[in-house]
C-alpha cells in the first residue's frame, strides 16, 4: 500500500443535505482507506463561488481528488462507496 | 478543437455529462454553480422564506377573524342586553301611560303608535344581535342553526332551500361551528343577491377524513370575472375561514348552470375544539 498523501477538495453548497452528506461520507471512507495520509479542503461555493468557477464546478457536491496526479472528479453525495473507491483508485481492478 | 475530437476526450466528455445527468435525475445536487451566481440552493431560501411568510400571512389572517368574531360577539352582548333592556323598559313604560292616562283618542293613538316602534325595534336589536353572533349556535348546535338559517332564507327570498347532513347536533366544536355557520351564511347570501335561482340545497356530511359543506344552486352561474374578483362575494373571508381550520373552499367553474361552494374541512379540527 502506498503511503502518499491523498489531497481532495470538496466543493459544497453549505450546510445542505447533499453536501452534508458527502463531507460525512468522505471523512468516514477517509478514516477507513487513507487513516492518517489524507487532506481535505472544503470549499463553500455559497461563499466562494470564485473558486469553484476557477475550478469549472457545475454542481455540488463535487469532489475533486487533487493529489495523487491524474486528478478525478466524482460528482454527488458519495452514497455508493464502492463506486467512490473505484473512481478514487482506492480499490483495484479486481472487483 | 481536434483535441475536443479525440476519442479519450469524447469518452471523458461523456462520462462527466453521463455524471451530471445521474446526479441531477437522483438528486444528489444541492447547487447548480453558474457565471452569475449559485442557483438551486437559493431557488430554495427564497421558496422557503415565501412559504414562510404564506404562513405568517394566513395565521395573521386566522388571528383576525378571531378578533373580529370576539369582537362581534361582544357588540351583539352589550346590544341585546343594553339596548333590549331599554326598550323592553320603554314599552312597560308606554303600557303603563296608556292605562294611566284618559282614553282621550289623540294620546291613546299616538301610544299604540309608538308602542309598534318600540315592539319593531326591539326584533330588529334582537335580529342584529343574532346576525352579530348566532347565540343558538352555542345553545342549539351547527346542525340546527343551519336548518334554522335555511328556513330563514326560504322566508326571506322564496327560494326553495334543502338541508341534509349525517352529522350529529354536538359533534362540531364551537371555532368550526362558528367558520361553518358564517361560510353557510355567506353562501346562501350570495345566492340571494347573485343567483337568480329558483331552488337552493346545503348539505354537511363527512367524507373520509372531512367534514364537507356545499351550498348549491341551480341559479345563472358564475362568470369567470366574478370568481376573479373574488373579494366582491366574500369568496377571500370564505376561504380564510376554512384555511383557519385547514381547509379548502373551492368553487363550480364558469360556464356551468348554477354554483356550488365546496368547503373540505378535516374532521380533527372540526370535532375537536380548535381556534
Amino acid at each position: 500500500m502506498s503511503r502518499t498523501t491523498h489531497v481532495f477538495r470538496l466543493f459544497v453548497a453549505g450546510r445542505e443535505h447533499n453536501s452534508a452528506l458527502a463531507r460525512t461520507n468522505l471523512a468516514q471512507l477517509c478514516e477507513k482507506h487513507l487513516k492518517g495520509r489524507h487532506r481535505i479542503d472544503i470549499v463553500d461555493v455559497l461563499k466562494n463561488t470564485a473558486i469553484a468557477l476557477e475550478f469549472r464546478v457545475l454542481v455540488t457536491p463535487t469532489l475533486m481528488l487533487v493529489r495523487p496526479r491524474p486528478e478525478v472528479t466524482v460528482l454527488g453525495n458519495l452514497n455508493d462507496t464502492r463506486e467512490v473507491l473505484a473512481a478514487l483508485r482506492l480499490i483495484g481492478g479486481e472487483r | 478543437m481536434s483535441a475536443l475530437r479525440s476519442p479519450v476526450v469524447r469518452r471523458r466528455v461523456r462520462t462527466e455529462t453521463e455524471a451530471l445527468a445521474h446526479v441531477l435525475k437522483t438528486h444528489q445536487v444541492d447547487a447548480i454553480v453558474g457565471e452569475r451566481d449559485v442557483m438551486l440552493v437559493r431557488l430554495r431560501q427564497v421558496e422557503a422564506e415565501l412559504e414562510q411568510s404564506r404562513d405568517e400571512l394566513r395565521a395573521l389572517a386566522g388571528r383576525l377573524q378571531v378578533q373580529r368574531d370576539h369582537e362581534r360577539a361582544a357588540i351583539a352582548r352589550e346590544i341585546h342586553d343594553e339596548m333590549g333592556q331599554a326598550l323592553t323598559s320603554l314599552q312597560f313604560g308606554l303600557s303603563w301611560m296608556a292605562q294611566a292616562l284618559p282614553v282621550t283618542q289623540p294620546v291613546q293613538t299616538k301610544i299604540r303608535a309608538l308602542s309598534a316602534l318600540v315592539t319593531t325595534t326591539i326584533r330588529s336589536v334582537k335580529r342584529i344581535a343574532v346576525e352579530l353572533r348566532p347565540g343558538v349556535l352555542d345553545e342549539l348546535g351547527l346542525v340546527k342553526t343551519l336548518q334554522s338559517e335555511v328556513r330563514a332564507f326560504q322566508g326571506h327570498t322564496g327560494i326553495r332551500c334543502a338541508f341534509k347532513t349525517n352529522l350529529s347536533k354536538a359533534a362540531c366544536s364551537p371555532a368550526a361551528s362558528l367558520a361553518i355557520f358564517r361560510i353557510a351564511q355567506a353562501a346562501l347570501t350570495n345566492v340571494a343577491r347573485h343567483a337568480r335561482a329558483s331552488r337552493a340545497g346545503m348539505t354537511l356530511i363527512t367524507r373520509g377524513p372531512d367534514v364537507v359543506l356545499t351550498v348549491t344552486d341551480n341559479g345563472r352561474g358564475l362568470v369567470r370575472k366574478t370568481i376573479g374578483n373574488g373579494d366582491a362575494l366574500g369568496i377571500v373571508g370564505m376561504r380564510e375561514r376554512a384555511m383557519a381550520l385547514d381547509g379548502t373552499l373551492t368553487l363550480s367553474g364558469p360556464g356551468v348552470t348554477g354554483t356550488t361552494v365546496t368547503v373540505r374541512l378535516p374532521l380533527s379540527r372540526v370535532l375537536t375544539s380548535s381556534t
